[in-house]
């Protein structure tokens, strides 16, 4: 089922959260909505295998590739779509020109980074557009070199680039909230300094506001870098509970002072006759 | 009097209040009757800021429901609300992906405060842009099938529909550690 929506309601973190989380393979595009019209509008690809970041393009001609190689006066068109002829179908291009001898690893390595990382952080800027994410779509060889990136590193790349905040402003984990680390150990991806001073507070019990206050930095900034660990997989919000508690007759609700404080055990018997008297009602 | 009390949770808009009146037949009580813990219960009930629904169904017996009150903010009230339920249902409008988000919050806030059994009732599916129930696992954090809590289908506005996702509810929490 083809996934719809537009980046001001589920944003590019968080579909890119979704599509790493659930192992998605399939083609994602991007509409920026910039100005009124159809000249307002500028598409983008980004294809995901398993999760992972295997290709972006800005048109779906499959010359994006071809095209990189060509401006860095690596391989001309013509000989790039020849030796391209005899690649195996579905190997993508860029193995395939390198085990022709046609490109070394690090020049792959280098179009990948200006394929995928520089173009897709700069997505993340984008104040809104509309997506569509389809997982019937195959993946398009000639547009990959080969290389791949989790979802979650690209998240954090384009995050940490992110000047203007405000079209997540009602996304960030709230001030009041503490951090609990959702993973085993130390996370495998690379985290900056910031990053690293706030994981270690994910024990669920420091709010954010006092995360900001040990590590004198602004609570905004705190709640950023606490979203960019969010989304990246390593860490869960954990509301917590704005007032102490006291509980005297004025604060607890009537229904709830005729109730034990713990939850005490219904019968057998009781959830027997509920379900049957339930029935009745479907 | 035998009483379950399930909680009702979700982001605002999900369909909490729809669903407990779509349950609920609180009937009027007999003032003349001696002041019984169900009547004050009544006369205040108009002040607290949660929604209340009672399923009264045999002569000692009730479902109470209790919505979680609407705003973002964790107060004590949803403290209290957990700590005395037996079990609640999260509710998700499935056309929403806005508040996913949102909904994953209420969850890291529950799952921190109790084991009590609980299962996912996704509404508005019959929304345009509803996204299915696969998905929403995956955006929830449910990475895991196995270690997934059921997730169901209910319209609030249809009572034989939260009947069903009540059962569901119950059930659930009959397999789990009520009795
Ligand atoms: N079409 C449709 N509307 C629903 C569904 N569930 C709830 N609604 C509507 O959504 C609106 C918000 O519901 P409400 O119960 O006030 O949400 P609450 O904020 O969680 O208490 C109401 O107009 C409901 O009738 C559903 O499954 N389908
Ligand atoms: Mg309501």
């Amino acid at each position: 089922m083809a996934i719809t929506g537009y980046l001001a309601e589920f944003s590019l973190a968080e579909m890119f959260q979704f599509l790493e989380q659930g192992c998605k393979t399939g083609l994602l595009n991007i509409c920026a909505l910039t100005g009124s019209g159809v000249e307002g509008q500028k598409n983008h690809y980004i294809w995901f295998n398993q999760g992972r970041i295997v290709a972006a393009a800005s048109s779906l001609n499959q010359q994006g590739l071809v095209t990189m190689i060509g401006q860095r006066g690596w391989l001309g068109d013509r000989a790039a779509s020849r030796l391209s002829q005899t690649c195996t179908i579905g190997t993508p291009m860029g193995l395939c020109l390198k085990a022709q001898g046609a490109l070394t690893a690090e020049q792959l390595k280098l179009l990948f980074y200006s394929q995928v990382m520089r173009q897709v952080c700069a997505l993340f800027e984008l104040g809104d557009g509309w997506f569509q994410f389809d997982p019937k779509v195959p993946l398009p060889a000639a547009e990959m070199t080969g290389l791949s990136a989790p979802a979650t590193e690209v998240t954090l790349a384009g995050l940490r680039a992110l000047k203007d905040w405000s079209a997540l402003a009602d996304k960030l984990p709230d001030s009041t909230s503490a951090l609990i680390s959702i993973i085993d150990g130390k996370p495998q991806l690379r985290l900056n300094q910031v990053e690293w001073q706030v994981w270690e507070f994910t024990s669920g019990s420091v709010s954010l506001s006092a995360i900001a206050n040990q590590l004198r930095l602004p609570v905004e900034k705190i709640q950023q870098v606490a979203f960019r660990l969010v989304v990246s997989a390593l860490a869960e919000e954990i509301p917590l509970i704005a007032e102490p508690i006291s509980l005297t007759p004025e604060t607890e609700p009537a229904e709830l002072s005729v109730a034990p404080t713990e939850a005490s055990a219904v019968s057998q018997s009781f959830l027997q006759n509920l379900v049957g008297f339930l029935r009745g009602k479907v | 009097m035998e009483i379950m009390r399930l909680v009702v949770t979700g982001p605002v808009g999900a369909g909490k209040s729809t669903f407990i009146r779509s349950v609920s037949e609180i009937e009027v009580v007999d003032t003349d009757r001696r002041a019984t813990d169900e009547t004050l219960m009544l006369k205040k009930r108009t002040t607290v800021a949660f929604d209340f629904g009672r399923l009264q169904f045999g002569p000692e017996m009730a479902l109470h429901l209790y919505g979680t009150p609407g705003q973002s903010r964790f107060d004590f009230m949803w403290d209290i609300l957990i700590r005395k339920a037996h079990a609640y249902i999260l509710l998700v409008a499935a056309h929403r992906p806005h508040e996913f988000r949102s909904a994953r919050r209420i969850l890291g806030f529950m799952k921190q405060r109790s084991q009590i059994p609980m299962i996912i009732g996704l509404t508005h599916t019959d929304c345009p842009g509803a996204w299915d129930a696969e998905n929403i696992a995956i955006a929830l954090g449910y990475l895991d099938a196995n270690r997934c809590p059921p997730i169901i289908t209910v319209n609030p506005n249809q009572s034989a529909s939260v009947a069903e996702a009540v059962i569901a509810l119950v059930q659930h929490s009959m397999q789990g550690c009520l009795v």
